[in-house]
């Protein structure tokens, strides 16, 4: 079965006053241990695809299916509880709270979650992104890239089914991107979890198992290897 | 004009979008500029009409005879006899209760004849609305008759009515003979020929003042010290108007320390303009960079930004000026009582919005506004326009020097201590304002560090045991430490407030229930009825005091007789007890600790007084120290025995023997009486022998615990405009806690995104922000409450000391403030209510994309 499943997804905006297409029937499978890039010029509808992906919004017409779980049947307290136990957001800007230690960004999902021995978790996804021994510190005594394992820890930190990671190496130089990259790809291998990145990096779509090529809200071509 | 577009479109409009932050601020200023304006309207009304009536018939004079116990009637043909033309008024001024609607007002007796004849009674007679006869052949006709009396037009009555009034303690019946425009359409009094006067008032031989106009040359000092030396020793001559200054400047202390108490609202305001400036500026970082990159000088960035502190300053001034009109009318209501219980009688006047009213809610609006925003528009526009545009928008981490303002703040509390050793100036308790308000900067400036220390111990622990969202809301606080520290420095000053009034209130609540109970051992008091008044002294008739005297099942009678006199420039009152009718007492009411009894025997029968404590400070004197009177035709000395605590009127009180005060003031109606009863009797049985015995006449009887009731709820209703003040300086804080809040939602709306990204259901988002609403009421709780007992020191030693002369005994009203503080923390948590549903409700897609 597929971990997160697009049928005939549809996402209209207002934007103004004005109905915008984000995405037009717009159909997909992701399976456990795919990584996946969404290529395509800004505004093709990536990070809508994203959203609707990890059920952080509901599509206009159609169904996304997460882990089997039909998101548009569910209520907000379920969607939040769905997408704490099968999600794992990643961001281009790496979105860690500057006041929290490196530790306390990673445990935060578990703690939000009411999960005990959140610190030991932390620990261990931090050593998965070969971070030993910075969990005291805070963001902004880190690199870009170490913020970025930061996040990609706190993704995995609920053992997710799926990692979403919106441009995951946007805001880092090319060869931490590529560093980034193959740590996200050994990572979904190994964990035999899937992720889904939106990317306009040759690189990452070079690493990907299945290239989605988005154009206007549309999958123009997907691409498996 | 363009720089208006320019002001406009990058200040004003900004605004707009966050309508209910600006509404919220507007709001603050409105309130906070209301209570001042409402207290100095009431304040001028409340305080600016006593003796109105009287002053104003009293028409166009120069001078005025007076003397303690009145004025012997032989000295008006003293004057009148004097080889100079001088016009002279002799009048007898006193209250009378109108039975069938209470209202006192009052009652003057004039020698109407006299004023009809030199055709100067157009105020009274000349206005009557008979039309049957000239005024003055209507006037003569009537002076007749015993029974007539003359109206203001606002008492409703035309001429023929009947109206029964209350003098003493005799109802008697008079017929409305004329009715005479009231001066300003509210100050209306009872005019009756003085020998009428003198009859109904059992006060013969006696006049109260006389008024004189003199001719204009060789000057008014002259005339006096020309009128003086035919008066006997006892009698003065001053300038007409003088007593109502004395009260005037007696009720100064009164309105001063209302005045500044109506600031407290004003100074919370200031902290909500300046933390909504310093969002602005810090929101408002890259514009400003930009706009200095385009060729905006500072002083224009500064300017800008105290630009939009006048806009929200000018426009709570707008609001705040029909704001504070409307809470005039409830505040002269209390502050009326207050006066009319504490000290003069007197009836409030209207309300008036000057120009002068107005102008002031201006300037105070604009001033704190402007005053608020200073440093944080300094701050923006030292800026350079390179490290604004660099860094962006961020997060609200201005700089907070910790460590330098605790120093800071330890300097200005040595300061304030310094401050309270100073004496008052002008009988006013300006450096313990100024040390009031030293430890308030000195709190401001330490509440940084101590909320610093305050999150880092427990903000761990708060997770732990709230769970991850009272950390993240620990940490949020933390991260905003100087946003986070002028709102604790605004809600804690509120609550500081509150707390040292509440504590002075109610430690001079417990003081004054302890004082009762030594200063009110009889059984039962009667007094005539009417409403009392401080400077009022109404009699009881000798016959009745005597019956009572009489009657089986009574121990003793003490018989106080009190008058009204000036001393040394202010008005006081002197009183004098019947010591041979004393009861033994042991306990002490002195300053000397020594028994009371012992204190009394000294002044029996002996040229030697005992005085009240605000007496002692309102004169200077102390014991051992002798006193001049003017008491009748002569001038005796009193010496000083010793300072009895007396919280019964803030006017100060000289006592003396009964036996003294005859041969002075032969005048031997007591004004009320303190009954014993013997211990075989039963109260009960006497009370009903005494109403049995009282029958005819107009007394009031109570018992001891009937008048501690009253006393009580005179007091607590002398302080209710204390409590409305804090109120609303209170109300301001939670509001700006509200606007705040939603500053900071609207700022962390990355975070709040990200945290529904992480798996944050909506509740838990919500929870954060109730829980930073918690924090902020707790942390300004517990700052609230040390710097409120700091001050209630100072208003208890200091300030109060030094305006009233009261010495209060600390109290902690642990239940009043309680509740307060439970209030506020309720009121804080729930300010948050609307913010946390701004969160709630932010599209996190959105606040994650923006960034």
């Amino acid at each position: 079965m597929a971990i997160v499943a697009l049928q005939n997804v549809s996402k209209d905006y207002l934007s103004d006053g004005q109905s915008v297409h984000a995405l037009d029937d717009v159909s997909l499978e992701v399976n456990r241990g795919e990584f996946v890039a969404l290529v395509g010029r800004s505004g093709c509808g990536k990070s809508t695809l994203l959203n609707l992906a990890g059920a952080m919004d509901f599509p206009t017409s159609g169904r996304v299916l997460l882990d089997g779980v039909d998101t548009s049947t569910l209520k907000d307290a379920s969607l939040t509880l769905l997408r704490r136990e099968k999600v794992g957001f990643i961001f281009q800007s790496f979105q860690l709270l500057h006041t929290l230690t490196v530790f306390e960004n990673v445990e935060l999902p578990l703690l939000l979650a009411g999960k005990p021995h959140a610190r030991a978790a932390a620990s261990e996804k931090l050593h998965w992104v070969e971070l030993d021994g910075l969990g005291n510190r805070y963001p902004h005594q880190l690199s870009g890239g170490q913020m970025q394992r930061v996040g990609i820890a706190r993704a995995l930190v609920q053992s997710p089914v799926i990692l979403l990671a919106d441009e995951p190496t946007g805001n880092l130089d090319t060869v931490t991107g590529n560093v980034i990259l193959e740590l996200l790809k050994r990572l979904t291998r190994e964990l035999n979890t899937a992720t889904v990145t939106a990317t306009h990096s040759a690189e990452a779509a070079a690493l990907a198992d299945a290239i989605v090529r988005l154009r206007d809200g549309n999958v123009e071509e997907i691409t498996r290897r | 004009m363009g720089r208006l577009f320019l002001f406009y479109r990058l200040m004003l409009r900004p605004l707009l979008q966050e309508p209910v932050r600006a509404m919220l601020t507007v709001l603050a200023v409105t309130l906070g500029v209301a209570v001042v304006l409402a207290i100095d309207l009431a304040g001028a009304a409340a305080t600016g009409s006593f003796h109105a009536s009287m002053e104003t018939l009293g028409g166009d004079n120069d001078l005025e005879v007076v003397a303690s116990g009145g004025v012997p009637e032989t000295v008006v043909g003293t004057i009148a006899t004097l080889p100079y033309s001088i016009r002279l008024s002799a009048r007898i001024e006193d209250a009378a209760v109108i039975r069938d609607t209470k209202q006192t007002v009052p009652l003057i007796g004039l020698d109407l004849v006299a004023e009809a004849s030199s055709d100067r009674s157009g105020v009274i007679l000349g206005s009557s609305s008979s039309e049957t006869l000239s005024p003055s052949q209507d006037a003569m006709q009537h002076l007749q008759n015993a029974d007539s009396v003359w109206v203001g037009a606002s008492l409703g009555r035309k001429p023929g009515d009947t109206v029964s009034l209350l003098i003493n303690d005799q109802v008697r019946e008079f017929t409305v003979r004329g009715v005479y425009p009231d001066s300003n359409g509210r100050e209306c009094a009872i005019v009756m020929d003085l020998a009428t006067a003198q009859r109904a008032l059992n006060r013969f031989g006696r006049v109260d003042r006389i008024l004189l106009k003199t001719p204009e040359v060789p000057g008014l000092e002259q005339w006096q010290q020309r009128v003086r030396a035919a008066l006997p020793a006892g009698v003065e001559v001053r300038l007409q108007g003088t007593g109502t200054n004395e009260n005037r400047r007696m009720l100064a202390a009164f309105r001063w320390n209302l005045r500044l108490l109506s600031y407290i609202a004003l100074i919370v305001g200031a902290f909500l303009i300046y933390n909504t400036i310093s969002v602005s500026v810090v929101r408002r970082r890259p514009e400003t960079g930009i706009v200095r990159a385009l060729g905006a000088s500072r002083r224009a960035v500064l300017v800008a930004f105290l630009g939009e502190a006048a806009f929200f300053g000018l426009a709570g001034a707008a609001l705040g000026l029909p704001v504070g009109r409307a809470m005039a009318s409830g505040a002269v209501k209390l502050m009326a009582a207050t006066v009319e219980s504490l000290y003069v009688s007197s009836r409030p006047g209207a309300i008036e919005l000057s120009a002068w009213s107005v102008l002031l809610a201006f300037v105070i609006g604009f001033g704190v506004a402007i005053v608020s925003a200073l440093s944080p528009a300094r701050e923006a526009s030292l800026v350079s326009p390179v490290e604004a545009m660099a860094r962006g928008r961020r997060e609200y981490t201005a700089r907070v020097h910790k460590s330098r303002d605790l120093w800071l703040a330890l300097i200005l509390g040595i300061l304030a201590v310094a401050a309270t050793r100073l004496p008052a100036v002008e009988g006013k308790p300006v450096f313990g304002y100024l040390a009031a308000v030293l430890l308030v900067v000195a709190s401001a400036l330490a509440i940084p560090a101590f909320t610093d220390a305050f999150i880092s111990l427990f903000s761990r622990w708060l997770g732990r045991t709230l769970g991850v969202e009272a950390l993240l809301a620990a940490q949020s606080l933390s991260a905003s430490l100087r946003r986070t520290s002028v709102l604790v420095g605004a809600l804690s000053t509120a609550i500081a407030m509150m707390t040292s009034v509440g504590i002075m209130v109610g430690s001079f609540r417990e003081t004054v229930l302890l004082w009762m109970n030594d200063r009110l051992p009889a059984d039962l008091y009667l007094r005539p009825a009417g409403e009392p008044a401080p400077d009022r002294h109404p009699t009881v008739s000798l016959e009745l005091a005597d019956r009572i005297s009489e009657l089986p099942g009574i121990a003793g009678v003490d018989r106080l007789r009190a008058y009204e006199i000036s001393y040394d420039g202010m008005p006081a009152t002197l009183a004098s007890v019947d010591l041979s009718a004393l009861r033994s007492d042991h306990q002490s009411n002195f300053f000397s600790g020594r028994p009371s009894e012992q204190v009394l025997s000294q002044i029996r029968n002996a040229d030697a007084v005992v005085v009240s404590e605000p007496f002692t400070y309102k004169h200077h004197v102390r014991a051992g120290d002798s006193l001049t009177l003017a008491l009748g035709a002569a001038r005796p000395s009193f010496r000083i025995v010793d300072v009895y605590y007396d919280y019964g009127s803030e006017r100060g009180s000289i006592l003396m023997d009964r036996q003294t005060m005859l041969r002075y003031l032969p005048d031997p109606a007591p004004s009320n009486l303190a009954i014993y009863v013997a211990p075989h009797a039963s109260a009960e049985t006497v009370r009903e022998e005494i109403t049995e015995a009282s029958a005819g006449y107009r007394v009031l009887l109570f018992s001891n615990r009937d008048l501690r009731t009253e006393a009580i709820r005179i007091f607590d209703r002398t302080f209710a405009i204390t409590y409305a003040l804090e109120a609303v300086a209170v109300i301001v804080a939670v509001m700006g806690i509200a606007g705040a809040l939603l500053a900071l939602v609207i700022d962390r709306r990355r975070e709040i995104g990200l945290l529904r990204f992480l798996g944050a259901a909506t509740g838990q988002v919500r929870k954060q922000i109730l829980v930073e609403a918690g924090l902020l009421g707790l942390l300004a709780n517990f700052a609230g409450l040390a710097l409120g007992f700091a001050l209630s020191l100072i208003l208890i030693y200091v300030i109060n000391k030094q305006s009233f002369g009261w010495t209060i005994r600390f109290h902690w009203p642990v239940a009043v403030l309680l509740f307060a503080i439970g209030m506020v923390y309720v009121a804080t948590v729930l300010a948050g209510l609307y913010p946390a549903q701004v969160a709630v409700r932010l599209d996190p897609i959105e606040a994650v994309r923006e960034e």
